[in-house]
């Protein structure tokens, strides 16, 4: 059984492709179901975000799997195959599961460390075991990738600080006010940009939005927008500056509106309470100088822009700490993995030495018949038992050995010291022993 | 017998500083515990020395400091667990660890003076050593709002913008610190004040109460740490003085309680030296 996964992500595709193969817009059960239908395929994920469509499933035949799923992209959202094969990856077994990794870690996002990833996966799989797709080999990859994520949000600071201006704007009033939800804000000008960061601070709790604007209008047409916001003509801005926390300032004017003695006389009547400042117009709507009174913070565009800088920077120096853990998490899952083919031997060595056992028994049942039923019982409990403890240490050494090599050879041994490929062996010796020798063959990418 | 419990803060800071710049929340915890046992250990030494000689050991000023240091270890194990955090340990700390090496340099607990009776004369040095530690705890989270305030004031948002609770909080938490220790204090100048008056008349004969005036630099020195901190509470209060400035009054005020406590009681004070 090996582990594949065909996809197309924002590394490989520009984004009008991306959308034409959306498998969340068709429906992720609905794909899955279709997938499933298919011959292929035993086991199937698909993860589906704005950045990627990864299809993950366990399979006997890669090669043709592959094909097949290739195929089925382009059948199911109608996509010519010539169109999407030069940006589709494939990856097989422990390749794949470092993939999973990575992308569980954040790693591979367009934004290095974006935290929504980490739920994106965990959502796929929830929909994959609610459509019963999800067997075996995908619980355990996509549970180990679950850990790889968490170790890297814990012990690196890759996902720390804002990469966005709104998330920095909300952030910096984070830190400055604690909770935002008893806060209120007003933003000065009607146009998008205001109305964007607005909205942005409204979903993050803040108690209330006012909009003053020259033009009553248009302040009024940009609250009703919010939701719950309220509009203020231009000549109640210093009252309504009094009563807020945070000024958003998004006009067009091409001089400053606010000089620094202006702010200056509203943070009397606010009894110096703090005032956060974000003047994201072009050209700026505040006076620079404003930032140098007391308990005012001063950001500009450019400000947000610098600090988003500094943290995509930071996160940059986290990546290799980050790898490094994908890297551990990949060992210890290719221990795992790689014990998986032991189990075709170690079931028929269990199969072998139960037919002789109960072969045995048979042949015996002459000389047993003339004991009771509960002696007769006991027999086979013994028997049964000698058995059992006979195959424990050879189990537990083909489950431990690790190295696909190692399994081999000791599936090798086994099969001709015990002629497991003969009769009652459940797989033919050729079969069985195929994925090894085809896996030695195969460089890990 | 002072000597555990220093090892015991020591290695708390050491935990508390490891917490602070590498965030490993089993670290912290880990901290956290090294410092309930440090607390726990002082308990112990000072439930043994109260065994020993009869009352709460708080007359000399060894024994005033290795209280004190008791009592800022517990006010700060309650801040940490009301509000979660963590961050100020690394700050509040080496201040024990640099009171806590003088009673344990200095073992022994010095002999109450027959003077020193009375309900009244508990609660001064009781209500004093209170309202010290909550100074301490005002200070230590007044500097960290300076550290955090000037971080976001230069935009450059780094060390302490990461590790630090907002500007909000600290403020709030400056404040109660402040009005705590306020109360404190107030109430163990009136009892220092009142027990005084009192000793006058039985114990006239000892130079030292004879000298208990406002010319004495340690009484002086008290009551200018009432001044500045009833200052801090009214200008916060009336004149939107919050924030920096009042974590600068903050800070000055533990600076003056600090010179109070230690230079002043070991080698100013005639009034005092008991």
């Amino acid at each position: 059984m090996h582990l594949l996964l065909i996809g197309i992500s924002h590394r490989t595709a520009p984004v009008d492709l991306r959308e034409r193969v959306d498998f969340a817009a068709r429906g992720i059960p609905a794909t899955l179901e279709s997938l499933t239908s298919r011959r292929s395929t035993q086991e199937a994920i698909v993860i589906s975000t704005c950045n990627r469509a990864e299809i993950y499933v366990a399979c006997d035949d890669p090669v043709a799997t592959r094909r097949d799923l290739a195929s089925f992209i382009s059948d199911f959202h109608g996509v010519a195959l010539s169109d999407i094969a030069p940006h589709i990856y494939d990856l097989e077994d422990l390749a794949a599961a470092r993939h999973l990794f990575r992308v569980a870690a954040g790693l591979d996002s367009l934004v290095v460390g974006e935290p929504q990833i980490l739920g994106q996966v965990k959502e796929a799989h929830a929909a994959a075991t609610a459509a019963q797709t999800a067997g075996p080999l995908l619980n355990r990859v996509f549970h180990a990738s679950f850990a790889a994520g968490k170790r890297v949000r814990t012990e690196t600071a890759l996902g720390s600080g804002a990469v966005s201006i709104g998330y920095a704007a909300v952030s910096l009033a984070r830190k400055i006010f604690g909770e935002l939800s008893g806060r209120t804000v007003v933003v000065v000008g009607a146009g998008e940009m205001g109305k964007l960061t607005a909205l942005h601070m409204k979903s993050q709790g803040v108690h209330h939005v006012t909009i003053v604007s020259r033009t009553m209008a248009h302040a009024a047409r940009s609250a009703e927008a919010i939701g719950g916001a309220s509009a203020a003509p231009w000549d109640e801005l210093d009252s309504v500056l009094a009563a807020s926390d945070i000024l958003i300032t998004a006009t067009g004017a091409p001089a400053p509106i606010l000089t620094k003695a202006h702010i200056e006389s509203v943070m009397r009547p606010r009894r110096n309470q703090p005032l956060f400042i974000i003047d994201i117009a072009m050209p700026r709507d505040v006076e620079p100088a404003a930032g140098e009174i007391e308990q005012v913070f001063l950001y500009n565009i450019d400000d947000l822009r610098a600090t988003v800088r500094e943290n995509l920077s930071r996160r940059e120096n986290e990546v290799a700490r980050a790898e490094a853990i994908v890297s551990e998490e990949t060992d210890r899952f290719a221990v795992w993995f790689r014990s998986r083919g032991a189990v075709p031997t170690i079931v028929a060595l269990r199969q072998r030495f139960e037919t002789i056992r109960r072969a045995e028994l048979d042949r015996l049942d002459f000389k047993l018949a003339a004991l009771p039923p509960e002696a007769r019982a006991r027999v086979d409990e013994i028997t049964h038992l000698i058995v059992e403890k006979l195959l424990l240490a050879p189990t537990e050494q083909l489950k431990a050995a690790g190295d696909a090599d190692i399994v081999a050879v000791y599936a090798e041994a086994l099969n001709r010291l015990f002629v497991l490929g003969e009769g009652e062996a459940p797989m033919s010796d050729a079969r069985r022993v195929e994925p090894f020798t085809r896996h030695r063959q195969r460089p890990q990418r | 017998m002072n000597l555990a419990p220093l090892v015991l803060y020591a290695a708390a800071f050491v935990a508390y500083a490891w917490h602070f710049a590498r965030r490993n929340a089993i670290v912290g915890r880990t901290a956290t515990t090294l410092l309930v046992f440090a607390a726990l250990a002082h308990t112990f030494v000072i439930g043994m020395q109260t065994m020993e000689i009869g009352h709460v050991p708080v007359a000399g000023p060894a024994s005033a400091i290795s209280t004190f240091v008791w009592l800022l270890g517990l006010a700060y194990l309650y801040t940490e667990m009301t509000t979660d955090e963590r961050a100020m340990g690394v700050f509040i700390l080496p201040l024990l660890v640099a009171l806590q090496s003088i009673p344990a340099l200095r073992p022994g607990v010095e002999d109450r003076a027959a003077v020193l009776q009375g309900p009244l004369f508990g609660v001064h040095v009781s209500s004093l050593l209170f309202a010290y530690a909550s100074f301490a705890l005002a200070c230590v989270i007044g500097v960290t709002y300076v550290l955090l305030f000037k971080e976001i004031k230069a935009k450059h948002l780094g060390f302490f913008y990461a590790r630090l609770p907002s500007l909000q909080v600290l403020d709030r938490m400056n404040q109660v610190a402040v009005v705590v220790g306020w109360i404190f204090l107030t109430i163990g100048i009136a009892a220092g004040t009142l027990w005084a008056a009192q000793a006058r008349g039985g114990y006239g004969l000892d130079p030292r109460v004879q000298r208990m005036s406002l010319q004495d630099p340690k009484i002086f020195v008290a009551l200018i740490c009432w001044v500045v901190y009833s200052f801090e509470l009214f200008a916060a209060r009336r004149i939107g003085w919050g924030g920096r400035r009042a974590a600068y009054l903050s800070a000055l005020g533990f600076a003056i309680v600090l010179l109070n406590f230690v230079p002043i009681s070991y080698f100013s004070t005639n009034s005092h030296s008991f």
